[in-house]
C-alpha cells in the first residue's frame, strides 16, 4: 500500500448527454469539437461532483461508449469576456451567432483517481475524500451541473461501483492527433486566492489515440504531455 | 485533425513537386508591366482570359502579401508587386486625400524596391525594375492603350516582367533566395505591435517552434477577402487564459503556412478539388493521388453545358469493373477527406468534416445514386447532380433559397452513408405541396429518403421502389396512385384543360385525404361519363378498382412519411401513363 497511498483506488464514472462540444483550441471561434472527450473536460465533470483545495483529480482513461456522431448547428454565444473588476456585462448587447460542429448522443466512462495536494491539512486523508466522492456520486449530488465541454450541454452521470461490470466501449481505433491535455496554470500572479491568467499559463497537449474505443490518458509527469 | 490532414496534404503536394514554396502564394495579377533590361517601359500585358461572361486574371506564384490594416497600412508594401497605388502612385480617385495616399504608398514601394536591389546586386532584372521605379516617370504607362482597362479595376495588382524572358521578376531565384532568408516574410506582426514572439509547442506538428500570431488568409466564396480559418478577433470574448489572437491555439508558423497553402490550392479558381453545395464550399483530397479525387467534383457538380456526359462518365467509373491489375475504387484503403466550409462574414465555419477511406466513400456515393434511382422520362439525365437535387427543394429553384445547413447535412449523409436529414423530407414535401408538382428530382429525393430510412432503421414495412409497385399497399402510396389516375381521367375527359384537379387539390389530397377524395371520386364519375371511348373508360375504372382494393377508408390525415409516399406513388403512376402513351 505504501507506494500507492498517495492516490485512491480508481473510480469509474459513466457520463452521457444529448450533445457535447469539446472545442478544439484552433477552432474555438466557430467551434469544432474534438472527436472524444478531453482529459480536462473529464476533470471538469469530476470537479463538479467533488472538489476541495486539498484534492486533485487524475484522469487515467476515457472509454467511448457511443459511436462518434456529428451535428452542425448555429447558436448564440456571448462575444465578450468579463473582467474580474467589472460589474457585469449585458448579454443582449454582446450576442454573436456562431456555427458549431458538435458531437451528439455521447457516452463515456471516465476512469480516475484522487490525489492529495500540498494544501491538504492534517485533518484530511484520502479515505475521507474517497468516501465523500462515492457517497456524492451515488446520490447524484454535485456542486454544479456537470457538462460536456460547454455549459449548455448538461451531462448525466452514474457511478459504476467496483463490483459492477464496465460498459463495453465501441470498436473504433484511430489516431486523434494532438489533443489538449489541460492548461498548466501559473499561480505566481495570484492575489487573495483569486487566479488571474498570465502569459505563462500554457496549454499542454498529448498524442491521443483511440484503441478499441479506449483513450489512455498519460499522467502529467510521464513525459508524454507537452507544453 | 483538420489542420493536421491539411498539413499532410501540403507535404504530399511538396513530394509531388507541385507545392507552393514558403513565402509564396498564388495571386491574381490582371496586368503585367513589361520592361527591357535597361528598365525602360515596353508595354502592358493583359493576362485576363474570358471565363464565361467574365474576364478572369491569371494567377501567378508570387511573394506572399503583407497583411495591411489600419491607418499606417501605406507603410507596408508587397514584394515587387502590388496595386497601382504602390507600384505607380496612381490614386484610386482624383480626391486630394487619395492622391496623397497614393504618393505615400508609392514612396514605400520605391524604398522597398531599392532595398531589394541592394540585396540582389547580381540580378540585372531586379536592377531594371528598380531603375524604372526610381525614375518616377510613368507617363508612358499611363498613355498606353491598355491603361484604361487596368485603371478601371479597383486596386488592380501589377507586377513586372522583363521583355523576352520567361517568368516574372518577383519569381526569380535571387528573390526566392532573398525571401527564404525569412527576414521579410511574416515579420509584420511581431515588430509592429511590440508583441513578444512566442516559441512553443505546435498543436499541429507536435514540434516546438515560433508560434504564428496571425494565420495566412484562406477566404472561401461568400466571405470577406481577409477571412481565415483560424483567427481570433481581439476583445470579442476569444482571449482566454491570458492569450491574445492565435496564441490561443499555438500553431507554428510553418504549419500555419502549410495548411493554408494546401487549402488555398484547393480553393483556387482552377482547382478541380472543390464543389459548391448550397452555401458551403466543399474541398476534398486523398492521402495519396487517387481516382476518386479526380472524379469527385464531376460526380457531384452540375455537368458543364459543353459536356453534359462528364458527370455520367464519372459515376460510371465508380460502377466500372476494375482494369487489369488495378483494384476497384471500392477496395481502396487510401484515406479520403472532405471538408465543408461556410462563410460567416469575416470568419469561416466548418460545416462538416468527413474522414473515410476511398473505398468506403465510393461505396457510399454509389449507394446514394442507387437510392436516388427512380423512373424518369427518356430525355432526363440518368443521374441527378447534387445541385439539381438541392435546388428542387428550394423556393423558385434558386440555390440561395436552399435551407441553410440542409446542404451540408445532406452531403455529410451521402459521404457517411447515414440516413438523410429529416429536414430534407419536410423540405421536399413542402415544395411539392406549394408548387403542386412532383418533379423528377423531388420524386428521386423522396424515394431516396424513404428507402434509406427503411434500410437504416430496418422497418418491416415495404418501402417505395424505383418504379410503380402495384403490390405496395401503403395507404399514402395508394392514394398517390389514385390521385394520379383521377387526374389522368380528368385530362382525358377534358383534353387541353388548363388547371387540373392537381392544381386545386394536391395539398388537401396529400395532407388530409378525407377532405378531398370523396369529392374527387364523385367528380371522377362525371369525367368518365364524358369520355368518348367506352373501352378506355372501363380500363381506367379497372385501374381505380385495383388501386382501391387495398384502401379501406380515406384517412383523416397522412404522416410526413406517408405524404412522401403519396408523392412517390403519384409520380410512379404518372410515369406509367406517360410510357403507355408512347407505346401506343
Amino acid at each position: 500500500m505504501n507506494g500507492n497511498s498517495k492516490r485512491t483506488a480508481p473510480f469509474r464514472l459513466k457520463v452521457w448527454g444529448r450533445n457535447a462540444c469539446f472545442t478544439r483550441p484552433e477552432m474555438k471561434v466557430e467551434r469544432v469539437s474534438y472527436d472524444v472527450m478531453t482529459p480536462s473536460a473529464a476533470r471538469g465533470v469530476l470537479e463538479s461532483i467533488l472538489w476541495k483545495p486539498a484534492i486533485h483529480w487524475l484522469v487515467e482513461r476515457i472509454d467511448v461508449l457511443a459511436p462518434i456522431r456529428w451535428e452542425s448547428v448555429r447558436r448564440n454565444e456571448v462575444g465578450s469576456v468579463m473582467s474580474p473588476g467589472s460589474k457585469g456585462i449585458f448579454i443582449e448587447e454582446k450576442r454573436q451567432q456562431r456555427a458549431g460542429l458538435l458531437l451528439r448522443d455521447v457516452a463515456y466512462t471516465i476512469h480516475s483517481r484522487l490525489e492529495m495536494t500540498e494544501k491538504a491539512g492534517t485533518e484530511d486523508n484520502l479515505t475521507k475524500f474517497q468516501e465523500m466522492f462515492l457517497r456524492r456520486a451515488e446520490k447524484g449530488q454535485c456542486f454544479h451541473r456537470p457538462y460536456l465541454g460547454c455549459r449548455e450541454f448538461a451531462a448525466d452521470f452514474a457511478l459504476i461501483r467496483r463490483d459492477e461490470p464496465l460498459p463495453e466501449p465501441i470498436a473504433v481505433s484511430c489516431d486523434l492527433g494532438w489533443m489538449l491535455y489541460d492548461i498548466q496554470h501559473d499561480n505566481r500572479a495570484d492575489k487573495n486566492h483569486v487566479h488571474s491568467c498570465t502569459e505563462s499559463c500554457r496549454p499542454s497537449f498529448f498524442r491521443a489515440e483511440l484503441s478499441n474505443g479506449v483513450l489512455l490518458v498519460p499522467s502529467l509527469d510521464s513525459g508524454e504531455v507537452r507544453q | 485533425m483538420i489542420l493536421q490532414a491539411l498539413t499532410a496534404y501540403y507535404k504530399r503536394l511538396a513530394a509531388e513537386g507541385t507545392a507552393v514554396s514558403e513565402g509564396f502564394k498564388r495571386i491574381e495579377i490582371p496586368f503585367l508591366i513589361i520592361l527591357n533590361m535597361e528598365g525602360e517601359f515596353v508595354g502592358l500585358q493583359d493576362t485576363r482570359v474570358p471565363h464565361g461572361r467574365k474576364l478572369v486574371a491569371q494567377s501567378f506564384l508570387i511573394p506572399t502579401e503583407n497583411e495591411r490594416q489600419g491607418s499606417k497600412a501605406w507603410q507596408k508594401t508587397n514584394f515587387l508587386w502590388d496595386h497601382y497605388g504602390y507600384v505607380l502612385g496612381w490614386p484610386k480617385t482624383e480626391n486630394k486625400k487619395d492622391k496623397e495616399m497614393a504618393r505615400k504608398q508609392h514612396e514605400t514601394f520605391v524604398a522597398e524596391t531599392k532595398m531589394i536591389s541592394t540585396f540582389c546586386t547580381e540580378d540585372k532584372a531586379v536592377e531594371a525594375v528598380c531603375r524604372f521605379v526610381v525614375s518616377g516617370n510613368f507617363d508612358a504607362v499611363f498613355n498606353h492603350r491598355l491603361w484604361k482597362d487596368c485603371s478601371k479595376i479597383s486596386g488592380c495588382n501589377l507586377t513586372f516582367q522583363i521583355e523576352n524572358q520567361i517568368g516574372l521578376v518577383c519569381q526569380r531565384d535571387s528573390i526566392k533566395a532573398f525571401i527564404s532568408k525569412g527576414q521579410f516574410v511574416n515579420d509584420e506582426d511581431e515588430q509592429s505591435d511590440c508583441i513578444r514572439e512566442w516559441v512553443g509547442f505546435c498543436l499541429v506538428t507536435g514540434e516546438t517552434g515560433p508560434i504564428a500570431r496571425l494565420h495566412p488568409r484562406t477566404p472561401v466564396v461568400g466571405s470577406k477577402s481577409g477571412a481565415k480559418i483560424v483567427s481570433f478577433q481581439k476583445n470579442m470574448g476569444f482571449d482566454s487564459y491570458g492569450k491574445i489572437q492565435s496564441y490561443n491555439a499555438p500553431t507554428c508558423k510553418k504549419a500555419a503556412f502549410a495548411y493554408t497553402t494546401a487549402l488555398n490550392e484547393m480553393l483556387s479558381k482552377k482547382s478541380r478539388q472543390k464543389i459548391f453545395v448550397g452555401d458551403a464550399t466543399t474541398v476534398f483530397w486523398a492521402a495519396k493521388k487517387n481516382d476518386l479525387e479526380d472524379v469527385f467534383a464531376d460526380i457531384f457538380g452540375e455537368p458543364a453545358k459543353e459536356n453534359p456526359e462528364q458527370a455520367n462518365k464519372a459515376i460510371r467509373i465508380l460502377y466500372e469493373a476494375p482494369k487489369a491489375g488495378v483494384p476497384p475504387l471500392t477496395e481502396d484503403y487510401t484515406r479520403f477527406f472532405v471538408l465543408g466550409l461556410a462563410p460567416n462574414a469575416a470568419r469561416i465555419a466548418v460545416r462538416f468534416w468527413h474522414v473515410g477511406t476511398v473505398g468506403e466513400t465510393a461505396q457510399h456515393i454509389l449507394q446514394h445514386f442507387e437510392d436516388c434511382k427512380v423512373v424518369h422520362g427518356p430525355k432526363q439525365p440518368e443521374y441527378l447532380s447534387l445541385f439539381r437535387l438541392l435546388v428542387s427543394t428550394a423556393l423558385q429553384g434558386k440555390s440561395e433559397n436552399i435551407p441553410a445547413n440542409l446542404a451540408g447535412e445532406f452531403m455529410k449523409a451521402i459521404l457517411a452513408g447515414t440516413p438523410y436529414p429529416h429536414t430534407l423530407l419536410a423540405a421536399v414535401i413542402r415544395r411539392c405541396r406549394a408548387e403542386r408538382e412532383v418533379t423528377y428530382p423531388r420524386a428521386a429525393l423522396l424515394k431516396a429518403v424513404l428507402a434509406r430510412a427503411a434500410r437504416f432503421y430496418k422497418h418491416s414495412e415495404q418501402e417505395v421502389g424505383m418504379a410503380l409497385d402495384t403490390g405496395n399497399s401503403n395507404i399514402g402510396y395508394r392514394l398517390g396512385r389514385l390521385f394520379a389516375t383521377l387526374e389522368k381521367i380528368q385530362e382525358e375527359a377534358n383534353p387541353g384543360i388548363n388547371a387540373t384537379i392537381r392544381d386545386r387539390f394536391y395539398g388537401a389530397a396529400s395532407g388530409t385525404p378525407v377532405a378531398a377524395f370523396p369529392h374527387l371520386m364523385k367528380l371522377k364519375n362525371h369525367h368518365l361519363a364524358k369520355l368518348g371511348n367506352r373501352g378506355r373508360a372501363v380500363n381506367l375504372e379497372k385501374v381505380i378498382t385495383e388501386i382501391m382494393d387495398a384502401i379501406v377508408d380515406f384517412p383523416t390525415h397522412l404522416s410526413l412519411q406517408d405524404q412522401g409516399r403519396f408523392a412517390v406513388g403519384y409520380y410512379h403512376q404518372r410515369q406509367v401513363f406517360f410510357t403507355k402513351n408512347t407505346n401506343n
